[in-house]
């Protein structure tokens, strides 16, 4: 029975983180946030060693070490007056520079069941109160999607026309790079803070091969997210091996196929 | 009245350079007029209209557009101007359709949080009709030619329906047909409405025996403003000849 508990929760955890990274993908893959992943991903892992260090729920330490990296890239990036991806990096470095601090901070955690959990992913750990805040996060994503949609729709298009139209840009561009660094905080017991950026770029990339309309994008895109989260966590307990690896493996392979049959480069024949 | 636009000693610096890419521009343009900026390469055309409509940061000097301070109320300008930028060209894999292209134009009036509703969706298709492209609505931007995604931005300036419209230079992917359409549309914009139009061209066949007020920029500054007989010996010798003939 506590198996079946354990395998119902991990394959809820699938579908939502799935649906969300879907969803998030095609925001980072849009407006071409390239460096988002691995920054968000390694913030969240200095956070947990953190955690780890100061005998804290890892999980919330990530969380509050990515919205802290998430919320200052924006406003920085605008400071500074540089790309947002150059700003990224530079957290990405900070962040990896904290986490082997964090690492060797008393009682010297190094890389504890906990830590590697949060490198690696380990679904199977996966509590209620993580469901919870997963589905939490789903609908606030869904929601805050659906009500600047048009926006979110000009910004991905072209930022500096929807700006001359009148749309302030900044505060949807910051809303992105925070929403991806929580969902990435929150998703990493799935797939766990190396692989995650796999679920960031793979589901939009496959889904923009097949369409030309961002309307259906922003539903395929989940889809494809939560094919590759069930059919990696399936395989991965089918063979034994690590989660966070199968569905990275199998959202490549996704984009991959997809390349392959994709319509838009097939060539057409004029009569 | 007041001018639409009213520019004293402004300058534009871009970011990372020392030198204002255009220099104590003073410029009045009173509502319904009809302008022309011409000028070799580098002159800082499209640098005064991304000024005019707030894209840019003024280093100096006053703007105002429609009575209001640039700097304060760039957005709620942009609002009211309808911009076509040079040589706006998408990637052909771009995942959107002609009209959503188009409707995108009215997303600014529309507010944050409201939807595009029908009349949104009327105007945008009308706008597309007026540039003969209403038949590509839902074609992927991406998979049209030059001249046609040209006017699918255009349509997205008329859509707003705006006060001002800046074009920089519109007709460069456009054939003589298409460019007389355009030219067209714009003058009955202008005689009929009191819409207030600058163009950008560096095709000077274009404004050659034209009634329109004519300005000529060079090196940032405005060197000559008038009609085409008052700033034909300045311009002359500051754009090489042949760009005087018709293409």
């Amino acid at each position: 029975m506590i198996w079946l508990a354990i395998f119902q929760r991990a394959i809820i955890g699938c579908v939502i983180t799935g649906l969300i990274m879907g969803l998030i993908s095609v925001f980072v893959v849009r407006m071409r946030l390239t460096a988002i992943g691995y920054a968000m991903s390694h913030s969240a892992f200095a956070g947990a060693a953190l955690g780890v260090a100061l005998s804290m729920d890892p999980l919330i330490t990530a969380i509050f070490l990515s919205a802290i990296t998430a919320t200052l890239i924006g406003p920085v990036s605008d400071k500074a007056r540089m790309p947002i991806d150059t700003i990224t990096s530079i957290a990405f470095s900070l962040n990896m520079a904290l986490a082997f601090i964090f690492l060797t901070l008393p009682p010297q955690v190094g890389l504890s069941s906990e830590v590697a959990s949060v490198i690696w992913g380990s679904i199977i750990t996966m509590t209620n109160s993580d469901l919870i805040y997963l589905e939490i996060l789903f609908l606030v994503t869904l929601s805050l999607t659906y009500l600047f949609w048009k926006e979110l729709f000009a910004i991905m298009f072209d930022r500096k026309m929807a700006e001359a139209d009148g749309i302030n840009t900044k505060p949807f561009i910051y809303f992105v790079i925070f929403l991806t660094g929580i969902v990435v905080a929150i998703s990493l017991k799935l797939v766990g803070g190396i692989l995650i950026y796999a679920l960031l770029f793979n589901p939009a990339s496959s889904a923009l091969q097949f369409l030309h309309d961002i309307k259906k994008v922003i539903i395929l895109s989940p889809i494809i997210g939560i094919s590759s989260c069930l059919t990696g966590f399936l395989v991965s307990l089918m063979f034994d091996i690590p989660i966070g690896a199968c569905i990275a493996l199998f959202s490549t392979i996704i984009f991959a196929i997809s390349v392959i049959l994709s319509p838009k480069r097939k060539r057409r024949v004029i009569a | 009245m007041a001018p639409i636009i009213d520019l004293r000693g402004v300058s534009t610096v871009y970011e990372g350079e020392r030198r204002p890419a255009i220099k104590d521009i003073n410029l009045i343009v009173e509502e319904g007029e009809f302008i022309y900026i011409v000028g070799p390469n580098a002159a800082g055309k499209t640098t005064l209209l991304e000024t005019i409509n707030g894209l840019l940061p003024i280093s100096k000097g006053s703007a105002l557009v429609f009575n209001l301070d640039v700097r304060k109320y760039g957005r709620e300008i942009r609002r009211e101007i309808g911009y076509v930028p040079q040589d706006f060209m998408v990637e052909p894999n771009e995942p959107y359709t002609a009209l959503d292209v188009v409707l995108m134009g009215r997303y600014g009036k529309i507010g944050v949080i409201n939807k595009p509703g029908k009349k949104d969706r009327m105007k945008a298709v009308e706008a597309m009709r007026l540039l003969g492209v209403e038949e590509l609505a839902n074609k992927p931007i991406g998979k049209l030619s030059g001249g046609q995604q040209q006017k699918v931005m255009i349509a997205r300036a008329l859509a707003k329906e705006p006060k001002i419209l800046l074009m920089d230079e519109p007709f460069s992917n456009l054939d003589s047909g298409s460019r007389d359409r355009v030219l067209m549309l714009v003058n009955r914009l202008n005689e009929e409405q009191k819409v207030t139009i600058i163009i950008v061209t560096h095709d000077l066949s274009q404004v050659m025996g034209q009634n329109h007020r004519i300005i000529v920029m060079n090196e940032g500054r405005i060197i000559a403003d008038g009609d085409f007989n008052s700033i034909f010996d300045v311009a002359e010798k500051i754009l090489p000849i042949n760009m005087w003939r018709k293409h």
